[in-house]
């Protein structure tokens, strides 16, 4: 077992033993190229706009689609009577005559869909917390702080640490569960 | 190759690039860009973004050329862009928010980079993969103290903290680095937190 000056030290070596980045940079043609300047912000502007109202137009001309079909086909709708609001689900059967937009829809899950968030950014930003209310007691106890700050303190430590013990729980069930 | 802070060009070739000649530029980005490219490598895991921030330093490097002077070796002078635009980098809200988005998948490792060109010895990637185990900030703050030879005020400086901070994040990083490297049956069991 080492101690801990002798760890560091080795890490140190082998760190600094590390050969350069086996994956080379870009030569100097590719730096050139990517330093050209880029089209101007009045370009970007106009073929964003033009994207945008193209855009529009697909997603107006779909819905004008879905409600128009809609209704030209639902069974219960008296001529010349338009219906609003009819439920979407309604229990099997469904009708023969359904136009691709309901059957679109008829097919989605029933369930939301599960987004999975990684825990990195959450640990980062717990261990970034411990470590600046760590300077914070460091600097409370080589000062003339009142005790009830550095209470304070060392509370919102142990809280943080509580956090980061959940998130790492968390993380090992569903390591488990995979 | 020699570290980026020894790296030096002469002073005729760096008159020539500021003056706009495409041979002298080529010259001083040959001698440079492995170096700094190693660096940020060693700093932001993920190559596409590694890259970014290469072509954000290189490009700063010849914009600023003519306010180099000569106080340290071009490289010094370098390096510091170079960590700064690091930094910079690690503090972005855009790669926090992609980081929570894409969690583990965001960092490549080593091993499985695109363009290597040789085979590393297997204690070479054990290294490199327990560098990469380590969360940025913490790496950030490993190398610069260990291998680029910063001290904890310089780089309570670079990230706008305080010397506490530095010592932490360092004592963090050796802790997690000895549970990697340590046997199994030596780890302590609560090194994580």
């Amino acid at each position: 077992m080492h101690t801990d000056l002798e760890h560091e030290q080795s890490v140190a070596r082998q760190l600094r033993a590390l050969p350069p980045d086996s994956a080379h940079p870009y030569g100097w043609d590719e730096f050139r190229r990517r330093s050209e300047p880029r089209p101007t912000l009045t370009g970007h502007l106009a073929s964003g706009r033009a994207l945008a109202a193209t855009v529009a137009v697909a997603v107006a001309a779909c819905a004008l689609a879905i409600r128009v079909g809609g209704l030209a086909h639902h069974p219960h709708a008296a001529p010349g009577q338009v219906q609003y609001g009819v439920a979407r689900h309604e229990p099997a059967p469904r009708p023969a005559d359904e136009t691709p937009a309901e059957r679109y829809l008829a097919s989605l899950p029933r369930e939301p869909a599960l987004v999975h968030v990684g825990t990195r950014a959450a640990v980062e930003t717990l261990e970034d917390d411990i470590a600046q209310v760590d300077d914070l007691v460091s600097a409370a106890s080589a000062g003339s702080t009142p005790p009830a700050s550095l209470q304070a303190l060392l509370a919102e430590r142990t809280q943080l640490v509580s956090s980061l013990v959940q998130v790492r729980y968390a993380e090992s069930l569903a390591y488990a569960s995979r | 190759m020699a570290r980026l802070v020894d790296i030096t060009v002469p002073e005729a070739v760096r008159v020539r690039a500021c003056a706009g000649d495409e041979g002298a530029r080529q010259v001083i980005y040959a001698a440079v860009a492995p170096a700094t490219f190693t660096l940020i490598r060693r700093m932001i895991s993920q190559r596409s973004a590694a890259e970014d921030v290469f072509q954000d330093t290189m490009m700063i490097l010849f914009e600023r050329l003519t306010e180099f002077r000569h106080e340290a070796p071009l490289g010094a002078w370098l390096r510091r862009i170079a960590i700064s635009r690091c930094l910079m980098h690690l503090r972005s809200p855009w790669r926090r928010v992609r980081l929570a988005l894409e969690g583990e998948a965001l960092d490549e490792l080593p091993a499985g980079n695109a363009g290597v060109t040789a085979p590393l010895p297997p204690e070479i990637i054990d290294v490199e993969r327990a560098l990469e185990s380590l969360a940025p900030t913490a790496r950030a703050v490993l190398w610069m103290y260990e291998v680029e030879g910063y001290s904890h005020a310089e780089i309570a400086q670079a990230f706008g903290r305080s010397i506490s901070f530095s010592k932490s994040q360092l004592a963090r990083a050796h802790l997690k680095l000895r549970a990697w490297f340590e046997p199994q049956g030596h780890r302590p069991t609560c090194t994580l937190i």
